[in-house]
């Protein structure tokens, strides 16, 4: 029996999330997705960018991604609203769970969408569309937001169908219907085709999906290696990949920021690296695991970004030692620009904390170290990540845990209202 | 007209049954009164972007006369807020 694939794709969900959340909790009575709004970042501190925009927005041509003074040359009346991930992480999970109703085998694909396996379940209500209808329409009623549903027999099918026309819509896409629905599009609205792949197809001559289902596979191989059977086999409807309801362990842990002002000075910009470097080795701690190879990326006041990695001795997750391979890294990559934004990435995980292998230069030091963070951590956990930090980060200008979400981000100070 | 904190004194049953009593709010003085809750005509909840809240629309007598009132208790803050639309 063929297998029955749903993706549930929430409409605009940062900015609809932020609308229900002022309509419902707040209380106000504009609905930000029936006007031109957006979900931005902070122009002050560098972040400003699009993060999310209403469907009248879109209509403007505004893209997710677009600097906020691009925005408004678009629209000047657009409305813009600060975000506030932790409501995002609530409603993703409030979603997410309603999924759960449906069916037991639901893959969390990223915030805001997600793929069910309905194979077993779907009967339940009916046909396929019903019970897709039915997800869609529930989540709205209870949640207060639309979703796209997409059905089909695999994942990519199934993703392809939720973009389709949006918002608040179920759609199907089953194999039989490929040709008709699918290979009339441009290319570039096929999963894993980017803007680089988009150009170089674009020179084969290849414009649309049904075009690329019908390229020689050589000729895709011959240009873009093991990618090109990947987008061939997309095009053709064909993806074994199953539903996996749990998530796999994260192959790498890595923050960046983007420092509020621009850094010309060696002692600040290590300063940012240790902060990072705070942020990372907690998440490896936490997760209990620990990196082998440490990586660094610059970004310089031109936006020209470059990176440098190491392998360590051996694998830790100690804040210290990966504070010292960064610096190390640092010196050996920074020209002088200014800097815009930096970030450390780890990678090469190894799971456990316990075993380490320990080298003649450092023997005594991890083992004070690691208790160090393990009492910096639990500390932490209990009374909060600012009730300790490093002194060098007293009265400073850099944050002492960069990367990720910064706190002014999970709730936006309202000036009426409490909630 | 945004949702409006208040006081209110509520008791919660062995079952977890919520029941609010009494609210505070602004009379046409602008001094804050205690009101009895006479009557709750019905109680939903609602899970709006996640968040859970428990709605109540409940009579309250304002001097000679019944006015009813829609409150919500917030689950996760614990809050209530007056909630001044007149359309469920």
């Amino acid at each position: 029996m063929d297998r029955l694939i749903f993706h549930i794709d929430v409409n605009s969900a940062f900015l609809s999330w932020e609308a229900v959340y002022r309509l419902h909790i707040r209380g106000e009575k504009r609905d930000l997705r029936d006007i031109p709004s957006a979900v931005a970042g902070d122009v002050k501190k560098r972040h400003g960018i699009i993060l999310a925009r209403s469907t009248p927005a879109k209509k403007y041509g505004i893209r997710t991604g677009d600097t906020i003074g691009d925005a408004l040359k678009l629209c000047p009346d657009l409305v813009m609203v600060p975000p506030h991930y932790d409501l995002y992480e609530t409603s993703s999970e409030a979603f997410i769970e309603i999924l759960k109703e449906f069916s037991p085998c639901v893959e969390q694909y990223s915030v805001d969408e997600a793929f069910c396996d309905m194979t077993g379940t779907a009967w339940l209500h009916g046909s396929a569309v019903v019970a897709a209808t039915l997800i869609k329409d529930k989540i709205y009623n209870e949640l207060g937001f639309t979703v796209n549903v997409g059905v089909s027999t695999n994942k990519i099918l199934a993703k392809m169908a939720s973009d389709f026309k949006k918002p608040n819509l179920v759609h199907t896409l089953f194999p039989d219907e490929i040709e008709k629905k699918m290979w009339k599009l441009p290319v570039e609205e096929l999963f894993f085709v980017g803007n680089a792949t988009k150009r170089k197809l674009h020179n084969l001559g290849i414009r649309t999906i049904g075009e690329l289902a019908r390229t020689d596979l050589d000729i895709l191989r011959a240009h873009f290696k093991k990618h090109g059977e990947v987008i061939y086999s997309f095009a053709n409807g064909i993806d074994m990949s199953v539903v996996v309801d749990e998530a796999p362990p994260n192959k790498g842990y890595g923050n960046s920021t983007t420092i509020a002002f621009d850094v010309d000075d060696g002692s600040t910009a290590k300063m940012v690296l240790l902060s990072l470097a705070e942020k990372v080795s907690t998440r490896l701690r936490a997760d209990r695991v620990m990196a082998t190879v440490v990586a660094i990326s610059i970004v310089d006041i031109y936006f020209r970004r470059q990176s440098h990695q190491m392998q360590l001795y051996s694998p830790s997750n100690i804040t210290n030692e990966i504070h010292k391979a960064s610096c190390k890294l640092f010196d050996q990559l920074w020209d002088g620009r200014p800097i815009r934004q930096l970030g450390i990435h780890t990678s090469k995980i190894v799971q456990g904390n316990n075993s380490k292998q320990l080298n003649l230069f450092d023997m005594n030091r991890y083992e004070k170290l690691s208790k160090l963070d393990l009492a910096v951590d639990t500390i932490r956990e209990k009374y909060g990540d600012d009730s300790i930090v490093r002194a060098v980060f007293l009265d400073g200008p850099v944050y002492h845990m960069s990367g990720g979400v910064s706190k002014d981000k999970n709730r936006p100070k309202y000036n009426d209202g409490i909630l | 007209m945004l949702h409006i904190p208040v006081d209110v004194v509520a008791t919660f049953n062995v079952q977890g049954k919520i029941k609010p009593n009494y609210i505070r709010l602004e009379d046409d003085n602008y001094t804050l009164q205690t009101y009895r809750i006479e009557k709750i005509i019905f109680s939903r909840e609602e899970k709006y972007a996640g968040l859970p809240v428990i709605l109540f629309c409940c009579n309250i007598s304002r001097g000679n006369q019944m006015q009813t009132i829609n409150i919500k208790y917030h689950v996760r803050t614990h809050q209530w807020v007056l909630a001044k639309e007149s359309k469920l």
